[in-house]
């Protein structure tokens, strides 16, 4: 049986070295790329003809997109709607990083810690950036919230700080372990396949059961992940 | 487990900028504008039909209300021309009734006159033949000293009683 982890490994496919640092184009690079072209594709392509009355390929992006600013619209308001096209492709990137791993013989790029934890960067630095923005010097207020006395600010910044900082952490854990278990789980029970002989059919039936419940682990992931941002972009905006 | 080898974090984050960032781009210049195009078009057009049928709505309400108005001004007229037809009608009649007694009692009259002339007439024959009568009878008895004068005096009397 082969090693459940080793799909998770990540091969450099170009090395590349820039500044003495290693930015080889890996395995995990070319997924990446390829939800890139892949979203965009099947998009333009849903989009390609458009009317007034939406054809069923229409109504896919229209879906999506009526649905992210509906999240928008409830987690952050309506000044929210500036920053659709941030979370738009958050969560396209998150979905089709997800369901693109799905496929035999393909690198999940959303199991690897490092790979969420730079998007989760990206948003965390993306959040400062609006937040002190619309606050100016007052975005430091978020680590000693109003009607705090001066005197526990030693207490409360630190706390406030490891708060700030865990929850893009805690982000990507989620999206990390659970796109991992469910990997993991599935090349498991692929293993017993070869291993049962004639039996075989019993987990390649109970397989094809869990990718479809993968593929909804990966949409829901993807929700989870967008709605979060959105919550913590509320946060960025708005006192608490 | 290879999720926590961090050698290869700076692939993965230049990587992950780059396909971010590419991304990002492609979709708010090109995938959402043309999502978010087609979407105000039909908010628009919705709004527009909606505007449009609340006119023609309005609309309708007026010549409705025209309607009913000309209705009611065409019965209003109707009754008017009604009542004065039945008045001069009622005059008529009226008239035409006047005007049949008043032939009538005259023709009642003149009727009346002729009887009363053919009375007297008769009564005055009636007169005549009997005294002529009487004046046979004489003749017949022999009694020439009465003359059909006396007769008609004694009638007179007599009818006179």
């Amino acid at each position: 049986m082969s090693n459940p982890m080793e799909q998770f490994v990540v091969k450099p496919l170009i090395p590349l070295e820039i500044g003495g640092v290693d930015v080889s184009f890996t395995n995990s690079a070319l997924f990446m790329v390829l939800a890139v072209v892949v979203s965009s594709l099947l998009l333009g392509f849903c989009l390609r003809k458009r009317s007034i009355i939406p054809t069923t390929a229409q109504s896919i992006p229209e879906g999506i997109y009526e649905f992210i600013s509906g999240l928008l619209r409830e987690n952050v308001g309506v000044e929210g709607l500036k920053y659709f096209p941030f979370i738009f492709t958050v969560f396209l990137f998150v979905a089709f990083g997800n369901l693109l791993g799905l496929f035999p013989y393909a690198f999940t790029f959303t199991s690897h810690l490092t790979a969420v934890g730079a998007l989760s960067i990206i948003a965390l630095l993306f959040n400062i950036g609006i937040g002190i923005k619309k606050k100016k010097i007052g975005w430091l207020r978020t680590f000693l919230p109003k009607g705090i006395p001066f005197a526990l600010a030693p207490l409360i910044v630190p706390i406030e700080m490891i708060s700030f900082l865990s929850k893009p952490f805690s982000l990507t854990v989620r999206l990390v372990a659970n796109m991992t278990v469910g990997h993991i789980m599935l090349k498991i029970i692929a293993g017993f396949v070869v291993a049962l002989g004639v039996a075989g059919v019993v987990p390649v039936l109970f397989n094809s059961c869990i990718v479809c419940f993968e593929i909804f682990i990966a949409l829901l992931q993807a929700f989870i992940y967008t709605v979060l941002s959105c919550i913590y972009l509320g946060d960025a905006l708005h006192e608490h | 487990m290879p999720q926590l080898d961090f050698s290869i974090f700076p692939s993965q984050l230049f990587w992950l900028c780059i396909c971010f960032f590419t991304m990002l781009f492609i979709m708010s210049k090109l995938i959402i504008p043309r999502i978010a195009e087609m979407i105000e078009l039909r908010r628009e057009k919705i709004e527009g039909n909606l505007e449009k049928a609340a006119e023609i709505k309005a609309e309708a309400e007026k010549s409705l209300e025209k309607y009913r108005k000309a209705l009611q001004d065409a019965t209003n007229d109707a009754n008017q021309s009604l009542l004065k037809t039945q008045q001069e009608l009622q005059a008529m009649i009226e008239r035409k009734q006047d005007d049949l007694s008043a032939k009538l009692s005259a023709q009642i009259a003149e009727g009346e006159k002729k009887i009363l002339n053919s009375k007297n007439k008769a009564l005055q024959q009636v007169n005549d033949i009997s005294a002529e009568i009487a004046v046979e009878i004489m003749k017949k008895l022999d009694l020439k000293d009465i003359k059909i004068q006396d007769f008609e005096k004694a009638l007179k009397t007599s009818l006179k009683d």
